[in-house]
């Protein structure tokens, strides 16, 4: 037996199994200390943020909402406590030291009783409260929004068929898992700030302008007066606090250096105290301040509402390259300052826990997930290539910062030099799959067509799993709709009821299916649940995107949007003059209900080798005593192996979805796009759906974003992509992102021979236009060995769905999804 | 429409075999038979029925084979285990298969497909796109592609005339007028030799290895700029001893022209004799990593170009 290959990053986890020292941590000394400190800890819940934010809304009730959100800001500002760690380079945290989460009751308070008693015990993704904590959550902090927050007003408001699709009980605290809302998981979607804007001109810019659209507005008109003229007043209270809390944290710094006798230790408690005296309200000048003016904004972003999955860090290469090219060119730093700088940065990043307290958002995001996704490469505005020096900073921080951040996202082009994809392909060779990357060649012609310019368009930043953004032309901030498809598949089966919810008619009645004479019956049955499905969706997103503006403000963020600025309209508004709003609706399962379709096709209406009586028996049985029903079925053609008996089906299945998108999102008047893009619902989601024609057992994971089902790609990774491509209607604009993962074991990739090959293949990717593809390149062998000895692999990291967690924080479930996916081996 | 060719299986995203990415084409039926292969269901130069028992879902929960098969060649195991043997010598090659067919878990297949010339290269070249940027292509393997000529050049001929890079594995055994005029039309080729010492071929492969030498001194001869990569499997206890490696590199000494690769020996195919009834010859043969890296020193200090 020759030796299998291995990873760089299996090597480094066989070195410590054996209890030999880090090779990686050991070359990065202030990196170590502070990771050895976070590293498998529990997060700890810390109540401040929500203390102070329900203190001051307390007292304004009743004035406009962006002041009042201003004003909370502000009280957080002034009274949380401020902290300086312990061998950090940077100031500011939002909770206690440690891995730590925060409250937003404001969204989704109703659940909080709930999760302080259930949280500590999750076996999701547990976090800790302490008594103290505890008692002023249930006594200070959630009554008072006891019938205010965003959830229970969206709940109230949705008609009857669609609470049902929604949620399981009456008072909308389970999800249903069909046709899921996420609007009350993050009060925004995924999001990036302008932060050159921050570094540039600082916040004080930024205030001025304020000052001077301020005095603009015209004293007689009542609209300038009673609208804008708060939003202008929230802006410049919250610069006010934000620069507070700077200087909060400067002088604690400060405080601390007189008391330190480490003379190393206090210079630097010095510098970190001058720079944060002066950002982010005065702009950066050097590369070190530029980074701690993004960190505060950042983290006074967590502090302003959750974003989902954290806001993003956009095109870090791109922004902090003039700072970073000064400092080198007059010597204030090298690169090794540099990436001493970025890791106190993904310390800081690493230790925050995205906490969703509802059972529903928990599911949805096992492992902590967050991804403040740091873009890099891709195009200038102006369309010329953008790598430069920093782009290739980021990629070596990757490969050598032991934790799972950030979130790296590389843009790629028809154009992109070889040194930087060589780069980025050792980088995912790596074996913790990153960067992921995000096709230029789909997304800027995309969103010229959705209204951006080419300038804005080549300038997006990649935010959140998958997604892009225009800073300053995208106004759209609410999450969308996951739909549960397989779950309209089993409806067409059933006639509109599901095996896990018998007694309600979920869906309309389409017939028994046994009276189906043609595939095209059965088809248009299965076309009639899944339009219902996003019809619900699309009048669940009418009110969530009439509610949010009532409920949210975001004063900071708007700040920072041109169009915002411009207005005097908070980014929650529900429409932005001169915004494109880019929404989303999910579909989620869509291998499964493609493969399944194909199976019945085949199997049934064209073989004639099953009755459907005999196939829905089987999936009555769960397979159980039917095992060469299931098996036939199985081998039926499946979507991810160029072929297009099966691809052909999940193109029209696109299509009718994105026909749907594009007539009924003018009544939204937002884009309401089709996206492939699961977190990790696919796991929770499977869980509601009984056998499917696929072979599928009951309550299994369904497929993933736009990947095959699990152990259906028989053809290897191009097929893969070619059915990707063939699956898209590329004369159609109402779609967004295809998440597709590909998972390598080492061998494929060896050597220089095995990056050039994976380059190659990325170029491929580029030229199908497909818009992200991510890799996970490790040994089947040791996904099982994590699962079975998770105490020695507390490290390994693995691509799910868009981001990446550690393997042995997931669930048992979600570790076997990832096991059953097919490894392709290539010898 | 061009001779049909038996075709056993057709490989997208292959990355070892060329420059490249690239869709492998493996041809049914070989002239050697050597002990290592690791594709016996290439030797034969028919049409074979396989049976995998790890995907037969046992005779207790499915009988469609038994059913399945008109002349009775697939019969319940008469040694009692849950699954069906296959009485080869009453097979009758029916012209679809119906075992193929009958069979819902891929447990039963049959190796080799006739296939036409375009049938073939349609179906490479819905990899193309993965072809642009390396210079991959269609590799034409085995099996021996020269033991099947007049596809093999129709198929050649064609992947040429639509400007598809090809490449040819070989392990050089037959015609050379065959291997001349493939030469013509494709840009790499993939030279398998084994051994030098002719008992030793003789021993290992079932034929003498005189033809293939010759034809290779013949080629490179011919085709001198044609890209030529000789490569040879370390087998333990065949072909890995210092003297085999000093013979080779001697061998190679006087073709200055192609480069040279040692192949790590793997028993990978080792379940797939099982499928054909056969039993694989060099059971629990292992080879050390540390024997190959010497194997590879020592011939190219032999060759000393």
């Amino acid at each position: 037996m020759i030796s299998p290959v291995l990873s760089p990053q299996e090597i480094r986890l066989a070195e410590l199994a054996a209890g030999r020292p880090d090779p990686i941590l050991t070359r990065h000394e202030r990196a170590n200390r502070l990771v050895s400190r976070i590293k498998g800890a529990k997060p700890v819940i810390d109540v401040e943020r929500a203390l102070y934010f329900t203190q001051s809304m307390e007292k304004t009730v009743g004035q406009p909402l962006v002041l009042r959100w201003a004003k909370a800001l502000y009280h957080v500002a002034a009274n949380i406590t401020v902290y300086v760690t312990e061998d950090q380079l940077l100031l500011g945290r939002v909770g206690q030291p440690g891995r730590h989460g925060i409250l937003y009751p404001e969204l989704d308070g109703d659940f909080l009783d709930l999760a302080v008693a259930s949280l500590p015990g999750r076996s999701g993704s547990p976090a800790d409260i302490s008594p103290k904590d505890a008692s002023l959550v249930l006594e200070k902090i959630s009554p008072f929004w006891k019938g205010k927050t965003y959830h229970e007003a969206l709940s109230q408001s949705l008609p009857e068929e669609v609470f049902n699709l929604t949620y399981a009980d009456p008072a909308g605290l389970n999800s249903r898992f069909i046709v899921n809302e996420t609007s009350s998981f993050r009060s925004s979607i995924q999001w990036v700030h302008d932060y050159e804007k921050v570094l540039k001109r600082g916040f004080k810019g930024v205030a001025e302008e304020a000052k001077e659209r301020l005095n603009d507005l015209d004293p007689y008109d009542p609209r300038d007066q009673a609208e804008k003229k708060p939003f202008y007043d929230a802006v410049l209270i919250v610069i006010e606090a934000i620069s507070l809390w700077a200087r909060r944290n400067a002088d604690l710094a400060e405080e601390k250096a007189q008391k330190e006798s480490n003379p190393q230790r206090r210079s630097e408690l010095l510098t970190m105290a001058a720079i944060a005296r002066r950002v982010p309200y005065e702009p950066a000048r050097t590369f070190r301040e530029a980074i701690q003016a993004q960190w505060f904004t950042q983290l006074f972003s967590r502090l302003e509402q959750k974003t989902g999955t954290i806001v993003s860090n956009g095109r870090m290469d791109q922004y902090l390259y003039p700072f970073y090219a000064a400092d080198l060119a007059q010597g204030l730093i090298d690169e090794e300052g540099a990436l001493e700088l970025l890791e106190c940065l993904w310390v800081g990043l690493a230790e925050f826990a995205d906490l969703y307290i509802s059972p529903a958002g928990g599911a949805f995001n096992e492992g902590y997930a967050h991804w403040e996704a740091v873009t890099i490469g891709g195009q200038t505005p102006t369309g010329e290539d953008a790598t430069n020096d920093l782009t290739h900073l980021f990629l070596r921080s990757k490969r050598e910062f032991p934790l799972h951040y950030p979130d790296l996202a590389a843009r790629i082009h028809s154009r992109s030099p070889q040194s930087f994809l060589w780069d980025v392909a050792e980088t995912i060779k790596d074996g913790s799959g990153f960067p992921k990357l995000i096709n230029d060649e789909e997304v800027v012609p995309l969103y010229v067509k959705k209204g951006a310019t080419f300038a804005e368009a080549l300038d997006y930043a990649v935010s959140g799993c998958a997604e892009a953004r225009m800073p300053n032309r995208d106004t759209y901030t609410s999450g969308g709709a996951y739909v549960n498809f397989a779950a309209a598949l089993e409806m067409t089966l059933r006639n509109g009821r599901l095996t896990k919810y018998p007694n309600v008619q979920l869906g309309p009645l389409t017939g028994d299916p046994r009276s189906f004479a043609s595939f095209n019956e059965l088809y248009e049955a299965y076309l009639t649940q899944h339009r219902n499905l996003l019809r619900a969706a699309f009048i669940q997103q009418w009110h969530v995107n009439k509610l949010r503006a009532t409920r949210f403000a975001q004063p900071m963020g708007s700040a920072l949007n041109d169009l915002c600025l411009k207005s005097g309209v908070d980014l929650h508004q529900e429409l932005v003059p001169e915004g494109i709003n880019l929404g989303y609706v999910e579909f989620i399962g869509y291998g499964t209900v493609v493969d399944s379709l194909a199976a019945l096709k085949k199997v049934v209406y064209e073989d004639g080798r099953l009755t459907m009586d005999e196939v829905l028996l089987a999936l009555e049985k769960n397979f159980v005593g039917y095992e060469a029903i299931q098996a036939l079925l199985k081998a039926a053609p499946t979507y991810g192996n160029n072929d297009p008996y099966a691809d052909l089906i999940a193109k029209d299945l696109d299509r009718v979805s994105v026909e749907f998108c594009q007539k009924y999102s003018k009544s939204l008047g937002i884009h309401n796009d089709i996206r492939y893009v699961p977190f990790t619902s696919h796991v929770p989601f499977g869980r509601v759906v009984a056998a499917t024609p696929n072979g599928r057992v009951a309550w299994f994971p369904l497929s993933d974003g736009s990947s095959p089902s699990q152990g259906a790609d028989r053809e290897g990774p191009a097929a893969i992509l070619l059915s990707n491509f063939h699956s898209k209607n590329q004369d159609l604009s109402a779609r967004a992102a295809r998440l597709l993962n590909i998972k390598f074991t080492p061998k494929c990739l060896e050597g220089d021979a095995g990056t050039q090959k994976l380059v190659e293949f990325i170029r491929a990717f580029g030229d199908l236009k497909l818009w992200h593809v991510q890799f996970n390149v490790i040994n089947q062998d040791t996904l099982i060995k994590a699962q079975n000895e998770p105490e020695k692999y507390q490290n390994l990291i693995v691509r799910i769905a868009g981001y990446s967690a550690y393997f042995t924080d997931l669930s048992r479930d979600l570790q076997n999804d990832l096991i059953a996916r097919s490894a392709h081996e290539s010898f | 429409m061009g001779t049909k060719g038996l075709v056993f299986n057709v490989q997208g995203y292959s990355v070892h075999d060329g420059p490249g990415i690239r869709t492998i084409v493996f041809l049914k039926g070989c002239p050697l038979g050597c002990q290592w292969c690791s594709n016996p269901e290439s030797q034969n130069p028919n049409e074979e029925v396989g049976f995998n028992p790890a995907r037969c879902l046992g005779l207790a929960k499915c009988q469609m084979c038994l059913k399945g098969c008109p002349y009775g060649a697939i019969v319940a195991d008469d040694k009692g285990a849950d699954y069906p043997t296959i009485k080869r010598s009453l097979c009758q090659k029916c012209p679809d298969y119906a075992c193929r067919k009958a069979c819902p878990a891929g447990a039963l297949v049959v190796y080799g497909d006739f296939l036409e010339p375009l049938e073939v290269i349609k179906r490479v070249e819905k990899d193309e796109v993965f072809f642009q940027r390396g210079g991959g292509g269609l590799t034409v393997s085995g099996g021996e592609p020269l033991n099947q000529p007049d596809f093999l050049l129709d198929l050649l001929s064609l992947a040429h005339k639509r400007r598809l890079k090809t490449a040819l594995e070989t392990s050089g055994f037959g015609s050379y007028e065959v291997l001349k005029a493939a030469a013509r039309v494709v840009e790499n080729i993939l030279y398998d030799v084994k051994v030098i010492s002719r008992a030793k071929h003789l021993a290992g492969t079932g034929q003498d290895n005189e033809l293939i030498l010759d034809n290779l001194k013949r080629l490179t001869a011919d085709f001198p700029k044609l890209s030529i990569l000789v490569r040879t499997p370390v087998v333990p206890g065949f072909n890995d001893t210092s003297k085999d490696a000093q013979e080779l590199g001697q061998f190679l000494r006087a073709l200055p022209n192609v480069t040279f690769e040692a192949l790590p020996y793997h028993r990978f195919g080792e379940g797939k004799y099982g499928f054909l009834g056969r039993t694989y010859p060099l059971a629990g043969l292992t080879l050390d990593p540390k024997a190959l890296e010497d194997f590879n020193r020592l011939t190219l200090a032999a060759r000393n170009l």
